[in-house]
């Protein structure tokens, strides 16, 4: 921490500038729920903290023709609890109540879950599900669309650059929003790391798939889309036999590791379990 | 090191200091502040034993910046109540057996608090989930809740 | 939520098993105590250790000469420079038994025995100063093979972890009966294997203290710890008497036995020593967890055998504890699950074998229940596996094998105070009230309980005491002075209320000093559920004797019978005329004007015995026990493997309240320690690399995890405490592994042996996973 400065610009202009000058060597600081602990065991050591906590212009979550659009620097509480999000698109609501704790969830960001690229994110598979998109801006280079899918490139590597800001994460309005499952397996029922999570989305008309999009995190390098379950479904009558079949196909979409939390073998199950009770849950919700 | 200017209301009073770029809140609290009723108990957002209210929300002082908390007003156990004016939940706390080695309550008070001043009637689900980040390792949170919901009570009485 | 019993026969107490208000309770709530960490000193150094990086090794050099180049570093000492850096300690701190010697370092010299042990100290100006210096000393290592399985350990030709020829520390034995006649008079028997992990104290206050040099030349240590007897250890370490040391502990944030040994203190010393200034350090929550001490893994095979009644016959036992890198109080803690193995049960052929084996992980040592939750995972996870076996119900095997009032523990020892396990289990089950449905089609619910027990007290052999003083002032207002150390459970408070009901003057009216070697009367630890037991019959003594000579003066006064007078809200009146009185303080006034003392030191002896003979077991080793039951109904998720707690009923025998609201809370806080225990926590080690250094990898239940804990209190007022109380400090977290392990069982129809139950174990299980 040692000779480290710090910047606070005051809109979005300056913080392109100040990405740009301090050249790789700044790290942008929102919640700092990440940064911080990373910083105080010295793993990061910025020569520049840019504080965007307080920034107004990246903390908005917006509805305009049928997209919804969340300022990267929005706060996890603040997407939990935002009446937009819990209509539009539950699965991140739901996600976003079940991030960390409420102290944590007061100061973490959605860009900086996303940013920080692990593969248990909590927000990435709804993220993933919902097809989102995100903004990087950079003073000179404009600004740039990334799918999220190709945002993540393994464990903590995004496709970033280090001028690069992130401004906002946008997805299109779910026609269908309640058609949606989220599931989180921790080893406690707060402040848990997922072990597995699954998210999905699904088109059904008349009882048929049209469409599925499905998501895992904690079960690869980064977290996923699981496109063998989706292509299984997309075109099926949902009956209990399709979407178990379906599910247990997962295993080939997913690559997890063992850890202190639990086995790939482990994974590798739940997966399949949790996947089979997100898509029924998705499509009786959708019954409705 | 580059020292920054800085000011909070602690408590009600502006105060003012320097802080470093890379200075947890809670650091500037306890050494520069003698606020040492805001406790360290993880350093890493794990325990929740440093919670204090910025600007109406609780959060782990050490996972935030005290540069980040500039004009902004931070509240600790001890704005909250004192021996001539508890609050109701620090007298609930107190008379429900609710506290043991003492070290978690500043964090479970001052959560509880927030959720009250939001939620005027949670159940015991909305209160186990609003002190979800706070551990305690005495009480195993039996009292803790019943503190809570006793305070709930109360105010309610209160109001009719 | 809580009920209770009472013995009919009760006195009618002003105070005693009220729930009152913990005196200490208000300054906590306002953010007014202050904890170790919270004392600073002007011109104060920081400390800090610098630790082994590896858990097997020997230490070829330390070169401290580049980080001694800032000036800001103002000492760093490795094992050379401690004055008595090695201690060889025969076990016991008042009293030397024990057949086996114990070393310990303050520092590690030339062998490191596990990762993180202290290589080197340093005081420098700042924390930061401090910590880089540490990164500067440049210490060569030359890494050794180590042993990480106790059983592996055990085995000739291992690794040996310290000097000397054996990793085996130290072994006990109990021989009762022949178990090879009661096995062949059993109808069936039933053998299992069990395992349980390191397991973290997690108090919320890591380690922390100051120390400095005072104008007499003393060293005086601020510090929280459950020992500030220490001080005879640290003046030791030092070359100093033991008059020039002062130990101060402050109200603590928790302790649960790892501030039982030295943390921070000698180190603290040792630097203030040498320079002069006042040193505080912290410990990190990952120094914390990574180097202190864990509650001790064993491997535990159990062979029991019953008649097709369902009467026990014989229960055959061996015991592995993995001790770590150094001894600490492995061999005091394998001693009490070696005698507590058979459980509250009687078992006419007993055959115990237990050995604590050196490896080279985290040493283990002190965790609240002190080797009695290990076991009772074992025999109570035995006992429904039997029952199971029979077609009996697990309460009926159990009630035709408790042990009652007047039996003997397989050691010979007779229980001459209550024993209520059977009230506890029963109404523990009742208290579950009817079954809850599941959640849903894939979730299965079941019930179980557990029974247990532990002593409380120190081991009789140790020949335990403890000292208080009382004294009322000249205003009527009460003072207590007894060297407890306040762990947060109320050790301090609960000699005000005791004292409260002697003198019958409010607990506001009563100040408690308490933790400081140079001022207060030594009371012994905080351990061992000890204090209400000791110091709690110190302080009664002390009141009691200053209530006489209250007695006899008022008795002038009043011209009435002494005997006839009684205490009660700050006055002193003739029984039946609660007119005919004086205020405490004119009665006060009076003693001080007539020369008659208002105070008393007390010391309170625990009853001695002898030490048990080691090759059968057989002797007195605690003077009472303490039992209780806790049921359990839990809900399990089929296909994941979690477990959802839905209910859980402590119920424990507590001879007698002193504070029903300190009382129950340690029940609640005990059922919620041993939930961890049961269903999350371990310390995961990787040949000796701790791989969950932090509470986001060690978890304990948040309050999302717990149901509301009902809690029965059974007041048998048959205990060796004041006012027949016994200790439940400890014993309340015993039965809950075992009393969750039961119910998942109930619920999936397969029984687990490896604690923690994690929602892998219970696949593998349930046969949905390869084990």
């Amino acid at each position: 921490m040692g000779n480290t400065e710090y910047i606070k610009p005051k809109n979005l202009n300056d913080l392109l500038n100040n990405k740009k000058e301090t050249e790789g060597r700044g790290a942008v600081i929102a919640g700092g729920t990440n940064l911080i602990p990373q910083m105080q065991e010295k793993i990061k050591s910025p020569e520049f903290l840019i504080d965007v906590c307080d920034l107004q212009e990246l903390s908005q979550i917006k509805e305009e023709n049928g997209m919804i659009s969340i300022g990267a620097g929005t706060t996890i509480a603040d997407i939990a609890s935002s009446d937009i999000i819990n209509v539009k698109s539950p699965i991140l609501a739901s996600a976003a109540r079940q991030l960390g704790n409420p102290l944590v969830r007061n100061r973490a960001t959605i860009g900086g879950n996303l940013a920080d690229a692990s593969p248990a994110a909590d927000t990435a598979p709804p993220l993933l599900a919902l097809e989102a998109f995100l903004f990087l801006e950079s003073e000179g280079g404009g600004q740039r669309e990334v799918p999220l899918e190709q945002f993540f490139t393994g464990p903590n590597q995004t496709v970033m650059k280090a001028n690069e800001v992130m401004t906002r994460i946008c997805f299109s309005e779910p026609e269908h929003p309640l058609n949606g499952g989220y599931i989180k397996l921790g080893l406690r029922k707060a402040m848990a790391i997922s072990v597995v999570s699954v998210a999905v989305m699904l088109d059904v008309e008349e009882g048929i798939c049209r469409k599925a999009r499905i998501a895992l995190g904690s079960v690869a390098p980064k977290p996923v889309r699981a496109y063998g379950v989706e292509k299984n479904l997309e075109g099926k009558e949902l009956n209990r036999d399709v979407i178990e079949a379906s599910a247990n196909k997962v295993t080939k979409d997913i690559s997890p590791i063992s850890d202190i939390r639990a086995s790939a073998k482990y994974r590798q199950h739940t997966s399949s379990v949790l996947l089979k009770r997100a898509i029924l849950e998705a499509r009786d919700r959708g019954k409705k | 090191m580059k020292k920054y200017p800085m000011h909070i209301n602690l408590n009600g009073e502006w105060v003012e200091m320097e802080a470093d770029a890379g200075e947890t809140l809670l650091q500037t609290l306890r050494n520069k502040l003698d606020a040492v009723e805001v406790k360290n108990g993880c350093g890493k957002g794990d325990c929740g034993a440093c919670t204090v209210i910025l600007n109406g929300n609780p959060v782990n002082a050490c996972l935030t910046l005290a540069l980040q908390a500039d004009g902004k007003e931070v509240v600790t156990i001890k704005g909250i109540g004192s021996v001539q004016n508890p609050h109701p939940i620090q007298k609930s706390f107190v008379e429900k057996g609710a506290i043991q080695c003492g070290f978690c309550t500043a964090g479970h008070v001052l959560s509880a608090k927030v959720l009250l001043d939001k939620n005027p009637e949670p159940t015991r689900d909305d209160i186990t989930e609003a002190i979800s980040g706070n551990l305690c390792r005495c009480t195993g949170y039996t009292k803790i809740v019943e503190a809570i919901e006793d305070s709930v009570l109360e105010a309610q009485s209160g109001r009719e | 939520m809580s009920g209770n019993t009472g013995n009919s026969s009760r006195p009618d107490y002003q105070y005693i098993g009220k729930p009152v208000p913990r005196h200490d309770a208000w300054d906590k709530v306002f953010g007014t105590t202050k904890y170790a960490e919270d004392f600073s000193m002007p011109g104060q150094l920081h400390g800090k250790v610098l630790r082994a990086k590896f858990p097997a090794a020997n230490i070829v050099s330390i070169d401290t000469s580049e980080a001694e180049k800032n000036p800001g570093v103002k000492a760093i000492m490795t094992a050379k420079d401690v004055p008595n850096n090695e201690t060889v300690t025969r076990f016991g701190q008042t009293r030397a038994v024990g057949g086996f010697e114990g070393l310990y370092r303050v520092l590690a010299y030339k062998k490191i025995r596990y990762k993180g042990e202290g290589v080197a100290i340093i005081a420098a100006e700042t924390p930061e100063i401090a910590e880089e210096a540490a990164g500067l000393v440049r210490v060569e290592y030359e890494p050794l093979a180590g042993v990480f399985d106790p059983i592996e350990a055990m085995k000739p030709g291992a690794y040996q972890v310290g000097e000397s020829e054996s990793n085996v520390i130290c072994s006990y034995k109990v021989r009762k009966g022949d178990v090879k006649e009661g096995f062949a008079g059993s109808d069936v028997i039933v053998e299992n294997t069990f395992r349980v992990p390191h397991v973290e104290h997690a108090f919320i206050e890591p380690e922390s203290g100051i120390a400095w040099v005072d104008e007499n030349g003393v060293i005086n240590i601020r510090v929280c710890t459950q020992v500030i007897e220490h001080f005879r250890g640290i003046a030791d370490v030092l070359g100093v008497p033991h008059n020039q040391v002062r130990v101060i502990a402050p109200m603590l944030g928790g302790g649960f036995g790892s501030k039982e040994d030295i943390t921070v203190e000698t180190y603290l010393a040792l630097l203030a020593g040498k320079t002069g200034k006042p040193v505080k350090m912290t410990y990190s929550r990952e120094e914390s967890i990574i180097v202190t001490s864990k509650r001790h893994p064993y491997r535990m095979t159990y062979k029991a055998g019953v008649t097709r009644e369902g009467r026990l016959q014989a229960l055959e036992v061996k015991l592995v504890s993995d001790a770590g890198g150094h001894i600490y109080l492995s061999p005091w803690v394998l001693l009490y699950s070696t005698v507590m193995a058979t459980g509250p049960y009687n078992i006419p052929n007993v055959k115990v074998d237990a050995h604590t084996v050196l490896t080279n992980n985290t040493f283990s040592s002190a965790n609240r229940g002190f080797g009695g939750p290990q076991v009772c995972f074992a025999y109570e996870s035995m006992m429904d596996e039997l029952a199971n076996n029979l077609g009996l119900s697990p309460l009926d095997l159990r009630k035709r094998n408790y042990l009652h009032k007047g039996d003997a523990l397989s050691n010979g020892r007779i229980l001459d105070y209550g024993v209520e396990t059977e009230q506890t289990a029963v109404r523990a089950l009742e208290a579950l009230g009817g079954p809850s449905k599941p959640s849903s089609a894939y979730e299965k619910v079941g019930r179980g309980f557990a029974s247990g027990m532990l002593s409380y007290g120190r081991i009789m052999y140790l020949h335990d005491t403890s000292r208080s003083y009382v004294s009322v002032e000249l205003d009527g207002s009460v003072v207590i002075k007894c060297g407890v150390q306040d762990l947060g459970g109320g050790q301090a408070s609960s000699l005000a209320s005791i004292t409260a009901e002697i003198l019958g003057v409010p607990m506001e009216d009563i100040k408690v000093y308490f933790g400081d070697t140079a001022f207060t009367p030594l009371a012994g630890t905080t351990t061992a559920t000890r204090q209400m037991f000791m110091s709690g019959n110190a302080t009664l003594k002390a009141a009691k004797a200053v209530r006489e000579n209250l007695k006899k003066k008022v008795a002038e006064m009043l011209e009435a019978n002494p005997e006839d007078l009684e205490f009660k809200n700050k006055k002193i009146h003739v029984k039946g005329d609660p007119d005919n009185a004086v205020t405490l303080r004119e009665a006060v006034g009076a003693c001080a004007s007539d020369g008659v003392p208002v105070y008393d030191v007390a010391q309170f002896n625990a009853p001695f015995a002898d030490t048990i003979d080691f090759e059968t077991g057989q002797g007195q080793v605690w003077p009472d026990f303490t039992f209780g039951s806790i049921a359990a109904e839990v809900e399990v998720d089929i296909e994941t493997g979690k477990v959802n707690v839905l209910k859980l009923v402590s119920c424990f025998d507590v001879g007698q309240a002193i504070n029903s609201l300190s009382a129950e809370g340690q029940l609640e806080g005990g059922a919620v320690y041993g939930l961890g225990y049961g269903l999350m926590e371990e310390v995961i080690l990787d040949k000796g690399i701790t791989m969950t250094p932090s509470f986001s990898e060690y978890l304990i239940p948040t309050a999302m995890d717990v149901p509301q804990i009902k809690t029965i209190m059974v007041e048998s007022g048959d205990g060796a405490g004041p006012f027949g109380a016994k200790g439940i400090g400890e014993p309340s977290c015993v039965p809950t592994a075992p009393a969750v392990a039961n119910a998942v069982c109930d619920a999936i129809g397969a029984r687990i042996y490896d604690l923690p139950l994690t929602p892998e174990k219970i696949l593998k299980a349930l046969g949905k996973l390869e084990p």
